[in-house]
């Protein structure tokens, strides 16, 4: 009885240790084997092995991957510079970048005015750079057969703030015929999922696709308010193939590799053409955006581990990582200048 | 011993043969029992379609790479080899041993104060009533208190590090902490208060002082109801996204990988299991394979669920066993 009340703390924290060396010892010898050199041969830059640091880096989801592969491949060649890379949004990114707690911030957009000034304010300067392509699809349900081919004057009639209220794709017939649209609308329910504001692909879709015709129409919103909005692309995918009447679009990285929906072509004036990975890099989809990152300009002056990062970014992470995590690579010209802003900073 | 005490006594005996007289079937009774039931039922049902759901989702990656699985960290794409939940057990385990350290003591103490010590003022059930409001709190608000103070107060500026070290796993396993102190105060102390008193005034009769009494009669009698409270709370903790959302929990990639139960690396950046798993049910699953076992990120979700299931199983199991072995005691 007298030991009792050491025997329960005792117990606690016994089971806990139990628990915790149980699944410790499991994983923590082969935690070492994880981390072996790789067999691929270093960059030319040998110097790379020797650099040591932390690299920070948050920003865009749809640009992490893309971060994320070319630290895989950079920890290969520099295995002192540690490398965390989050993805909670476009924006949030840039709210801690330009708070200072990031040293790089991906975006699938480039920076709006407010939050340049944001960054201004707070003495930050940054270098942006253009690391690949990413189309966005536009998609509906496998079931809706007698749509293949959309025009913006279409995606303008079903997505727009004028098409508010339209519960059928036949609403959207007359609005669609005075923007330009080509479609022969069915007479089905309409179910939109599409991404919410929080996303860089609700922008470029909106600047791509909606801007010029809602400015022609003077139209103040870009998009209609009621439809579902997720934040989940799969959960968008998902929609689409739950009912046979769906439209929606999400990047392509999840559009192209989504099973059970039909993936439309695009008109953007040139003729209807297929979303993959050749017509997005020649940029005859008309529905593709840049991915960029932002590097802070001091801290990639300080930061040997910074620069190197970036450096190998610019060579291995737009030849490869892109690529490597289902993007679309950018052109030699484009790369040239890309790499022309890193080098000239 | 009833039937003594009802002035009707005449009554009751007619009412009482009547009963015992009348046979037939308790249709009322019946209803009800299958009522009980069928609630019963459907509780299991519900967790038997998810966990069934679940376990055949992740089947592929807990047979085919259990150990690959258990030992890889977070990669860029679900085809890759090395990936795998290493970074996110460390990050729950290692939440679950601040829980352990700071909400239990803290916790049962102040139970123990408010129960035994503590006299019946306007303060003492202002605080009681806060304890209980703070237990209802959204665990999203001790998320943003978490990045408040622990994270922006004490984690200095990014090069120092501060107290916490910003972002890091201390601060989330503080957080944590914090966030179930409320729950450990008030099942402890419920255990504490079904404590009859016919105990402490046998202990006292003997001579012992508040403290020996509390120690040697108090808290072994209310052990169980303790460890069972607080255990429960412990599996709570692990499983929590959304305030490690607010301290910082990365998804993408985390540079370092020690051991599990290694000191170091606990004030740099951390993720946990459930933010590993609420992140790979987002992920696409585009891009080259790398040699790994071509599977997708919604399976490695589902098994990620399994491996997090198994942990706090075993968290509960421990509190049924040890429980079980406090009430014999008691017996």
């Amino acid at each position: 009885m007298k030991t009792s009340k050491r025997w329960l703390l005792l117990a606690i924290l016994l089971t806990f240790g139990l628990v915790a060396a149980a699944c410790g010892s499991d994983s923590g010898e082969d935690a070492a084997t994880t981390d072996a050199p790789a067999d691929e041969p270093a960059m030319d830059d040998g110097a790379m092995a020797d650099v040591e640091g932390e690299v920070n880096i948050s920003g865009s989801s749809t640009v992490e991957p893309v971060s994320v592969r070319t630290a895989e491949l950079f920890e290969e060649v520099a295995p002192g510079v540690v490398v965390n890379v989050d993805g909670p949004g476009t924006g949030d990114g840039f709210q801690l970048f330009c708070g200072g707690e990031t040293d790089i911030s991906g975006a699938s957009r480039q920076i709006k005015d407010e939050e340049a000034a944001l960054c201004a304010e707070a003495g930050i300067e940054y270098i942006e750079l253009e690391v690949g392509i990413d189309g966005i699809t536009v998609l509906t349900n496998p079931a809706n057969e007698s749509v293949n081919c959309v025009n913006f004057g279409d995606l303008y009639s079903l997505f727009s703030a004028e098409a508010e209220g339209f519960g059928a794709w036949s609403d959207a017939q007359g609005l669609a015929d005075e923007v330009g649209g080509s479609l022969a609308m069915p007479d089905a329910p309409l179910d939109i999922t599409a991404p919410g504001t929080e996303s860089g692909t609700y922008d470029s879709f909106g600047e791509l696709v909606l801007e010029d015709i809602a400015e022609e129409r003077g139209q103040e919103n870009l998009y209609r308010p009621d439809y579902v909005s997720a934040a989940d692309d799969n959960v968008i995918i998902g929609n689409t193939q739950g009912s046979n009447s769906s439209l929606s679009f999400v990047g392509a990285a999840f559009g192209l590799n989504a099973s059970d929906v039909k993936v439309l072509e695009v008109d953007g004036g040139d003729g209807c053409t297929p979303a993959n990975a050749d017509t997005i890099a020649s940029g005859e989809y008309s529905i593709s955006r840049s991915l960029y990152i932002y590097v802070n300009a001091a801290e990639a002056a300080e930061n040997p581990a910074l620069s190197a990062y970036v450096d190998f970014y610019m060579t291995d992470g737009l030849d490869v990582a892109v690529a490597d995590v289902g993007y679309v690579a950018l052109t030699e010209d484009a790369k040239a200048a890309t790499l022309a802003a890193w080098s000239g900073r | 011993m009833a039937f003594t005490t009802l002035g009707d006594a005449g009554g009751v005996e007619t009412e009482v043969r009547r009963r015992l007289a009348a046979g037939g079937i308790d249709v009322r009774g019946t209803v009800f029992r299958a009522l009980l039931l069928l609630g019963l039922l459907l509780t299991l049902l519900i967790i038997v379609v998810l966990l069934l759901d679940v376990i055949t989702d992740g089947s592929t990656v807990l047979t085919e790479r259990l150990g690959d699985f258990l030992s890889g960290t977070l990669r860029s794409r679900s085809s890759d080899a090395k990936l795998g939940v290493h970074q996110g057990l460390r990050g729950s385990i290692w939440i679950g041993i601040f829980v352990t350290f700071l909400a239990f003591p803290i916790g049962i103490a102040a139970a123990i104060y408010l129960e035994e010590y503590a006299t019946d003022t306007r303060l003492t059930r202002f605080i009681q009533l806060n304890i209980r409001n703070l237990a209802g709190v959204p665990s999203v608000v001790y998320g943003l208190l978490g990045l408040a103070i622990f994270v922006k107060l004490l984690g200095g500026t990014s090069s120092t590090g501060g107290l916490t070290g910003g972002r890091s796993l201390v601060s989330a396993g503080i957080t944590l902490a914090v966030l179930v102190l409320p729950v450990v105060i008030i099942t402890s102390a419920e255990a504490i208060r079904a404590v009859p008193d016919s105990l402490r005034e046998g202990g006292y009769g003997v001579g012992a002082t508040k403290w020996e009494v509390i120690r040697s009669h108090v808290l072994p009698y209310a052990a169980p109801g303790i460890l069972t409270g607080t255990l429960l709370s412990l599996s709570r903790a692990i499983g929590e996204a959304a305030p490690l959302i607010l301290v910082g929990a990365v998804t993408g990639r985390l540079g370092g990988d020690p051991g599990i139960l290694d000191l170091g690396g606990l004030r740099d950046r951390f993720t946990a299991m459930p933010i590993v798993i609420t992140d790979w049910v987002k992920k696409a699953n585009g891009g080259s394979d790398d040699g790994g076992a071509g599977l997708d990120f919604a399976s490695h979700a589902a098994a990620a669920i399994v491996v997090l299931m198994v942990l706090v199983l075993v968290l509960n199991s421990a509190a049924i066993v040890m429980r079980n072995r406090f009430e014999k005691k008691r017996g």
